[in-house]
């Protein structure tokens, strides 16, 4: 849980993905740069140690090859008296002086017969502080030689040192070889503090990248948070936004473009709406200019009309198209100012609650003497009690009145049926005929505006063309859904389904598009 | 015999207004500026006054409003807008109906007429109670504790609906069948804003109904009669 929210905050913060990739690449960039450093410090400093070393072994082990020299003609005695003094006066103990040095005269070959031992270490230090591989070297070589080793004390206490040997001769007593050691530890304190320093600096370094780049990252993402919100801002309806302008960097440049578009947007949406008012206008215009010629005709047709006994056949026929088509042009207007008004988007639901049950018998009733010109007949399946819906009722008649018409035009004198069926959300409305029907591709089709099923087919005496494109306006307005299913010579079938409260939703189908009289199980294949 | 005014602006549409009501057997007179139907209007107080809403020197709803002030006299409003916001502010104005033009059945706007004209009490007589309310049938008056209440014809005619069958729920649509004349429609604005209407003059609180009861989903019935 916590992990996906940290992968969403990385994902979704501009700031804390560049932040965050800096840090990393910068961690890089120190972490190489640190240890190069630190490489190179610490292979001079041994450098230079080595070099000393060297050179000081070589003065130490000539100087004392010098005085062995000179006493070789002495008694042995003497000669064990100069080693012992080069053995213990030479170093300084490790430990007590920060340079301290040991030093070990080591035998080669086995002493001579009769010889003395001249072999010695310094301070207890035991011989195996040399490593035998060192010693190999020395004695192949005659020139000096050096190994890093740990002096190891008789008591236990080890000590990182550089050991430094070269052959030298003892008269009577055979070659042997001398070493000296000099501690690390002086070495080893820089080089810890060289590389603590190091590690302290880098961290400083990557904390100090880390603020400034999100003070430099929050500079460049403010902005661009702003015109988001913004941005979010124009979505919901505010165009009166705009960013502010500081200085003339990028940034500024950015700001003055998004408010350019801010702007030009604005101004467009405005002449759209602009645009849409004027429309809005001249429909409302029309209608007006329309309406009042239409009653002066409409009454005038009338009072010729009811008097058209009087008349011969031909007048009165002419008087009753008259009055026909003044109808039909006058529900073709209403349709027309219908669908202007949803084309403006200005319609809007007057909902009160009330019975569908009663509404649908009342629409049935309306239309029943049409259904009997037509030789078909309604019946109506509802639930027993009310069916209560909270929505529009002129807007649900004219829908339920629309399907009704268009059922009665087409049922080809079968006997249609209206079904009812409410869910606890949504109320449905079935109207089903079994006459022409329809080609399955245009079922969607018949919702559009002037559409016909046969172009060469007359259209159904009186209808404008709209009825069922208004309904399905009607229907969505409502949020709800207006269906068709149909199947040539199988009738049609249309479904209302409308949400039972005003701002509801259609979640569920009470009733399915598919008829349930239809033989579903009829397949192509077995049609012989 | 009946005056009804005519005021439209329209010359052919008044002309022929004026052919159908005679020929029903209507007087008429036509008025073509809203600023002259006050004047008229005194000088020969109509019957009934069927008014157009887009006027010339003042429009429908106002001229509406200036008759309402000096007058209970039916107010029949014509308008060529459907747009429920005109038809409600005709209503409010102080109209008791209204017809959109074109109209369904030339005959229908004469039966609205008659319909308006006719006093619906006119088969009955004595008085009638409703709550604390007193209705004089034939003096065509409404009292509370002796105090006039002054109804339009058609708020008389509607609280006399349901004041005579006091039991009975009213849908709208019977409602407008019986107040109004309509055959069928569906229209229930012009009921609900009459009932607001009607609560505001009546009702101790408007908010609270009494007198005037809505019953949710069905429609309106009369409030409990104190005495019967």
């Amino acid at each position: 849980m916590t992990r996906s929210i940290r992968v969403a905050r990385f994902r979704n913060s501009l700031a804390f993905k560049v932040i965050f990739s800096t840090v990393l690449l910068c961690l890089g960039v120190v972490w190489l740069t640190g240890s190069a450093l630190y490489a190179q410090l610490s292979e001079g400093i041994r450098k230079v140690k080595v070099e000393s070393s060297v050179a000081e072994t070589r003065s130490a082990i000539f100087n004392a090859q010098y005085r062995i020299i000179l006493a070789s003609d002495s008694e042995a005695k003497a000669i064990k008296q100069i080693v012992d003094d080069i053995i213990v006066n030479s170093p300084s103990v490790i430990g007590t002086a920060i340079n301290g040095r040991e030093v070990a005269l080591l035998r080669t070959a086995p002493t001579l017969k009769g010889a003395i031992d001249y072999q010695r270490t310094s301070n207890q230090m035991l011989v195996t502080s040399i490593p035998k591989e060192l010693r190999t070297r020395v004695q192949k070589d005659i020139s000096t030689q050096w190994s890093e080793t740990l002096i190891q004390y008789s008591d236990g206490t080890q000590v990182p040192a550089l050991a430094v040997g070269e052959k030298i001769t003892i008269p009577k007593a055979g070659s042997y070889e001398m070493y000296l050691l000099f501690s690390l530890t002086s070495q080893n304190a820089t080089l810890d503090l060289l590389s603590r320093s190091l590690l302290f600096t880098g961290l400083a370094l990557l904390l100090l990248i880390t603020l400034i780049t999100s003070l430099v990252v929050r500079q460049i993402v403010r902005p661009v948070r702003e015109a988001a919100r913004i941005a979010e801002g124009f979505t919901a309806g505010d165009l009166s936004q705009r960013m502010q302008i500081k200085g003339k960097d990028e940034i500024a440049r950015l700001g003055t473009a998004f408010n350019e578009m801010a702007l030009s947007l604005q101004n467009q949406i405005t002449r759209l709406e602009n645009l849409s008012r004027v429309q809005q206008r001249f429909v409302s215009d029309v209608s007006h200019e329309l309406r009042t010629p239409l009653t002066t005709l409409r009454m005038a047709s009338e009072v010729i009309h009811s008097s058209r006994d009087q008349f011969d056949p031909n007048i009165a026929r002419s008087a009753e198209l008259l009055v026909a088509q003044i109808d039909r042009f006058e529900r073709l207007l209403e349709d027309l100012l219908e669908v202007s008004r949803f084309d403006a988007e200005v319609a809007i639901l007057e909902s009160v609650e009330f019975d569908m049950v009663a509404l649908a018998s009342r629409c049935i009733s309306d239309l029943s003497l049409l259904a009997k010109e037509r030789a078909t007949r309604i019946d109506l399946v509802h639930p027993e009690e009310t069916v209560l819906i909270h929505a529009d009722i002129r807007r649900v008649e004219r829908i339920l009145r629309n399907l009704l018409t268009n059922a009665i035009e087409y049922s080809d004198s079968k006997p249609i049926k209206v079904r009812i069926v409410a869910s606890e959300d949504e109320v449905a409305v079935g109207v089903r005929d079994h006459g022409v029907g329809l080609e399955e591709a245009s079922a969607y089709r018949v919702f559009d505006r002037f559409w016909r099923a046969d172009p060469s087919r007359a259209r159904v005496r009186g209808g404008t063309g709209l009825g069922l494109s208004i309904a399905l306006e009607d229907a969505r307005l409502h949020n709800g859904e207006l269906e068709a299913w149909g199947r040539p010579g199988q009738g049609a079938h249309f479904v209302l389904t409308l949400p039972r409260r005003a701002g509801g939703e259609v979640l569920s189908r009470p009733i399915r598009l598919q008829p349930k009289d239809y033989p579903s199980t009829i397949r192509p294949s077995t049609i012989l | 015999m009946t005056l009804v005014m005519v005021v439209d602006d329209d010359q052919d549409l008044a002309e022929m207004l004026g052919i159908v009501l005679t020929s029903a057997g209507i007087d008429v007179d036509l008025v073509s500026r809203g600023d002259e139907v006050l004047e008229v209007f005194r000088a020969n107080p109509p019957d009934l006054v069927l008014l157009d809403v887009m006027l010339p020197g003042l429009n429908g709803i106002e001229v509406c409003r200036l008759i309402r002030a000096e007058s209970m006299v039916p107010i029949v409003m014509l308008s060529a807008k459907g747009d429920t916001l005109d038809v409600v502010e005709g209503l409010e104005a102080g109209a008791d109906d209204y017809m959109i033009k074109p109209f369904k059945h030339p005959s229908e706007l004469v039966a609205r007429i008659r319909t308006r004209l006719r006093r619906s009490s006119a088969g009955l007589s004595g008085r009638l109670t409703l709550a604390d309310l007193a209705i004089d049938l034939v003096a065509h008056q409404v009292t509370r504790g002796g105090k006039v209440i002054a109804l339009t014809r058609l708020e008389f005619d509607l609280l006399v609906a349901l004041a005579k069958e006091p039991r009975r729920v009213f849908t709208r649509d019977a409602l407008l069948s019986e107040v109004w004349g309509y055959r069928h429609s569906t229209d229930t604005r012009l009921v609900n804003v009459h009932v607001q209407r009607l609560r505001a003059k009546v009702e101790h609180d408007p908010e609270n109904p009494e007198i005037v009861v809505t019953v949710r989903g069905v429609g309106y019935k009369a409030g409990v009669t104190g005495g019967a």
